[in-house]
């Protein structure tokens, strides 16, 4: 088993590397920073003063050894956009990409779940057809577009909700009374963009949820408790619905991390200040550290969950880890 | 007797005061002949006590590098910052486009090698330590950002006098000092504290400021938000606006959104399609403000194979547009069709009788091109300014009609500005038309200096006549001299079309109801010359918190 983890690190290892030096090269390959950052009638001092104030004034390779090397002492650099250490600019962040992510997550579940149990417990039914159209806006209504629908409905129109931001809770990590308080205030602010985050998933999860459902309902083991009499209620709650929902959970711990990573689109709508948002203003402005902290934050977070689940896999079939 | 002897002491102290200022402002800091410079006196008005929450919207990212003057960068967008933490020796406000600031006096010597200032009295730091001409010679040197080649290229020597009094020494004539002194166009008269500087360091000063401003930053998230309270001790008045919130709100149907909720109280960039929306909604005001032309620009128009080199053909480009046709489409009808590429605001700019709006003639033009040897047209690229497509759009379809034919490219902003800050090294090719705006402070010289002058680095025209007015105008310390030559040049600009002048436009911020006063009057706010957002902040009044 050690030897196993072992590989399965020094794999992680070998694949961070590699995303470390792709992003430094792609990130490169989108022009110069400079051009961007001097405007208009610049003097050429204050170019080349910016140049080498950003260290792109080194040969590359330098870059790329320094770069390497404040990454092993987990810096990533300064923001050229926003003059700050991009840890600093990221940790700030994450919280509240956090928040929203596991907000629509929830969503997703709360919706997908039930919704997708129902419509293979009733399949051809009513409650099955109308599970396979929420389904089918799900996956069609893209999350922007339901996102301007709930700000015209439940913010313009009906003035319930506020439009922008998320408020003013802030997880502040040297004060332990706001990590509570962060995570239960301003849900105001947080409904509307979790509900457009979390809706488009939560048809891909009904699906889901319903194909696993009618593919555990239907196998040998269920005919046999049904058999035995066990009455109907039991025979989901208790036999089916737990093996139904591994290929939803892996699934949903997948979406998670893209939810937490990427909801730009709604995070830009919303003016959710997140990790998205972020990433989409330092690829606007060329600013490449942050680009770099970002992809690889997310990158290593992806990384460190397969790790995980790679190891628990080991662990609980010793088939996976004997074949290595 | 006592009350009534109290009004006779007030008014004779008030008296007495007034003398003391005129008596400061007349008393000679530098000896022999001066220049005689054209700077408004500041208007110190009442104390008070600010109230409620002004919540602004920007139309981009939040950059906390804009809290420091010291890495001053061109983009005037950091001067919003500039008057709400910081202040300066002289700056542009609504009463002049250069006042008296944090220096209640200035001299220059007639031959442009020594300037003088003296500091108001009393003068404070956000953090209540006096400031002083050792900050302000602090701020000069350490300063990094633009034009700081030129200042430190030129300085001989700083003598500190005394604590209100300083003279800058220089190598050679500085004719440009005053205008590029101004804190309408540079950072290195905005002074920080050099003490706490020193000590907080580069990055700790950006995260928390200290400046001599009407706000001091309270809190900031990068990029997202930056709360902002007044600063009551404020030399010229008391702020009137307890807390100013400004956010970082790039998409416009969110700012748009954020008003009519209450959310947000002024949101800029509510122009194109947003402005229809905003103008229609009874709860909203809004205020145009015409700081910028748009004009549209031939790269490589002088090489060969390019048909831009016959002047015919840009005079027909220029034929071409229907400019007023334009103005409503884009604008409203807000927007006016314009007739050089400069604002009006810079006082040097060729205006009115002396640039007419461009005669609109599609049949004139046609001829044009026939002559010019493009009876069919030919094929351009066009490359708008961002994010107003359409409004490339439009011109291209008056174009067709011309016979030029032209393909729209569409880039972001920053790789637009990028671009465009080259020159004639950004743009590819000798077929392209680049349509501009650059609301520039620093005179029309400024933007001739940028665009127009061979050895710019975001040069797009490239010419021996304006060459050498220009090499005369450098030359001269005359300013009445130069400020013909600079009109000279624009003369040659348009007349041979190297420019064309569309409309000076309207760059209009949406204003939501808890702004005083109520009605139209609101729009005093916006009265600052070369200013493209409506500072000062410390005259912004809201109705109280509820």
């Amino acid at each position: 088993m050690k030897r196993y983890v072992l590989v399965r690190a020094l794999y992680s290892v070998v694949t961070l590397w590699l995303l470390v030096t792709i992003i430094f090269g792609l990130v490169r390959l989108t022009g110069d920073p400079v051009a961007m950052k001097a405007e208009a009638g610049a003097d050429p001092a204050y170019v080349a003063q910016l140049r080498h104030r950003w260290g792109l004034d080194q040969p590359l390779y330098r870059q790329y050894v320094g770069f390497v090397g404040q990454l092993l002492r987990a810096d990533f650099g300064h923001s050229f956009e926003k003059s700050l250490p991009v840890r600093d600019i990221y940790f700030e962040r994450l919280p509240n990409s956090l928040k929203l992510g596991f907000a629509a997550f929830l969503i997703s579940l709360a919706l997908g779940v039930p919704f997708g149990m129902l419509s293979a417990l009733k399949v051809n039914s009513m409650w099955d057809n109308a599970g396979k159209v929420v389904a089918l806006l799900g996956l069609s209504m893209p999350g922007f577009f339901v996102g301007l629908v709930l700000i015209i409905v439940f913010g313009i129109e009906l003035g319930w909700l506020p439009v922008l931001g998320k408020g003013s809770s802030a997880l502040v990590g040297s004060a332990p009374s706001t990590w509570v308080t962060f995570w239960f205030r301003d849900w105001g602010h947080l409904a509307m963009p979790a509900f457009a985050l979390g809706w488009y998933f939560s048809g891909a999860m009904l699906r889901i949820t319903r194909s696993g459902m009618l593919d555990v309902l239907g196998s040998d083991y269920i005919k046999l408790v049904r058999l035995k009499g066990v009455p109907e209620p039991m025979v989901v709650a208790k036999h089916a619905l737990k093996n139904s929902l591994i290929p939803v959970l892996t699934f949903a711990g997948l979406n998670l991390l893209v939810m937490v990573n990427v909801s730009v689109v709604i995070e830009v709508i919303f003016n959710w200040p997140g990790v998205g948002q972020l990433l989409y203003d330092a690829l606007s402005n060329r600013d490449f550290p942050m680009v770099q902290g970002v992809v690889l934050m997310s990158g290593l977070l992806i990384v460190l969950l397969n790790f995980t689940i790679d190891v628990l896999y080991g662990y609980v079939d010793p088939r996976i880890r004997l074949s290595r | 007797m006592t009350r009534g002897l109290l009004p006779l002491l007030v008014a004779l102290t008030l008296v007495a005061t007034s003398c003391g200022e005129a008596a400061a402002q007349q008393a000679p800091i530098l000896s022999g002949a001066l220049t005689k410079l054209d700077i408004k006196p500041a208007q110190i008005e009442g104390r008070g006590t600010p109230k409620g929450t002004l919540t602004i919207a920007m139309h981009f990212a939040l950059d906390p590098g804009w809290l420091d003057p010291l890495e001053h960068s061109y983009a005037i967008t950091q001067m919003m910052y500039d008057y709400l933490v910081h202040d300066t020796m002289i700056k542009p406000m609504p009463y002049g486009y250069v006042t008296y600031g944090l220096a209640e006096h200035a001299e220059l010597s007639a031959d442009f090698r020594r300037a003088a200032f003296r500091l108001r009295p009393g003068l404070k730091f956000h953090d209540g330590q006096p400031l002083t001409t050792a900050d302000v010679k602090w701020t000069y040197e350490n300063f990094t950002g633009a034009y700081a080649k030129v200042f430190h290229d030129k300085l001989e020597h700083v003598q500190v006098i005394d604590d209100r009094t300083i003279v800058f020494h220089f190598k050679e004539p500085f004719i440009d000092f005053m205008d590029l002194y101004n804190g309408g166009v540079s950072g290195i008269g905005w002074i920080v504290p050099a003490r706490y500087y020193d000590k907080a360091g580069r990055d700790g000063f950006k995260a928390k400021p200290i400046g001599a401003g009407p706000y001091k930053l309270v809190g900031q998230q990068a990029g997202v938000q930056m709360v902002f309270e007044a600063f009551e001790d404020y030399w010229r008045r008391t702020p009137a606006t307890k807390t100013i919130v400004v956010k970082g709100i790039r998409d416009g149907a969110a700012r748009m959104a954020g008003l009519q909720t209450g959310e947000l109280d002024v949101a800029f960039g509510m122009t194109g399609k947003l402005l229809p929306r905003l103008m229609s909604d009874r709860n909203l005001r809004w205020d145009p403000n015409f700081t910028g032309p748009w004009w549209l620009m031939f790269p490589g128009y002088n090489e060969q194979g390019s048909p831009f080199r016959d002047k015919r053909v840009r005079q027909a480009v220029s034929l071409a547009i229907n400019r007023s046709f334009l103005v409503k489409q884009e604008t409203q009808d807000i927007s006016k069709p314009w007739g050089n590429w400069i604002s009006g605001e810079n006082r040097d700019a060729l205006q009115g009788p002396e640039a007419p709006v461009p005669e609109y003639n599609v049949e004139k033009a046609k001829q044009l091109m026939k002559q010019a040897g493009f009876p069919d047209g030919f094929e351009v690229e066009y490359l708008p300014f961002p994010p107003y497509f359409d409004m490339g759009e439009r011109i291209l379809t008056d174009l067709r009609a011309i016979g030029i034919r032209g393909k729209l490219q569409s880039l972001e902003g920053p790789a637009f500005r990028a671009k465009i800050g080259q020159g004639r090294k950004g743009v590819p090719g000798n077929r392209t038309i680049v349509q501009n705006i650059d609301p520039r402070a620093g005179g029309s010289k400024a933007n001739i200096a940028v665009y127009a002058v061979c050895g710019s680095t975001a040069s797009f025209v490239c010419e021996p006549s304006i060459e050498a007015l220009w090499a005369k105008h450098q030359a001269s310390l005359d300013p009445v001299e130069r400020e013909r030559l600079v009109k000279s040049i624009q003369r040659i600009l348009l007349d041979d079309y190297y420019f064309v002048p569309i409309y000076l436009n309207s760059f209009v911020h949406g204003i939501g109801p808890r702004v005083l006063p109520e009605g139209k009057a609101v729009t005093k706010y916006w009265d600052t010359l070369n200013a493209p957002y409506p500072w000062p902040w410390e005259v912004w009044e809201v109705k109280a918190d509820r």
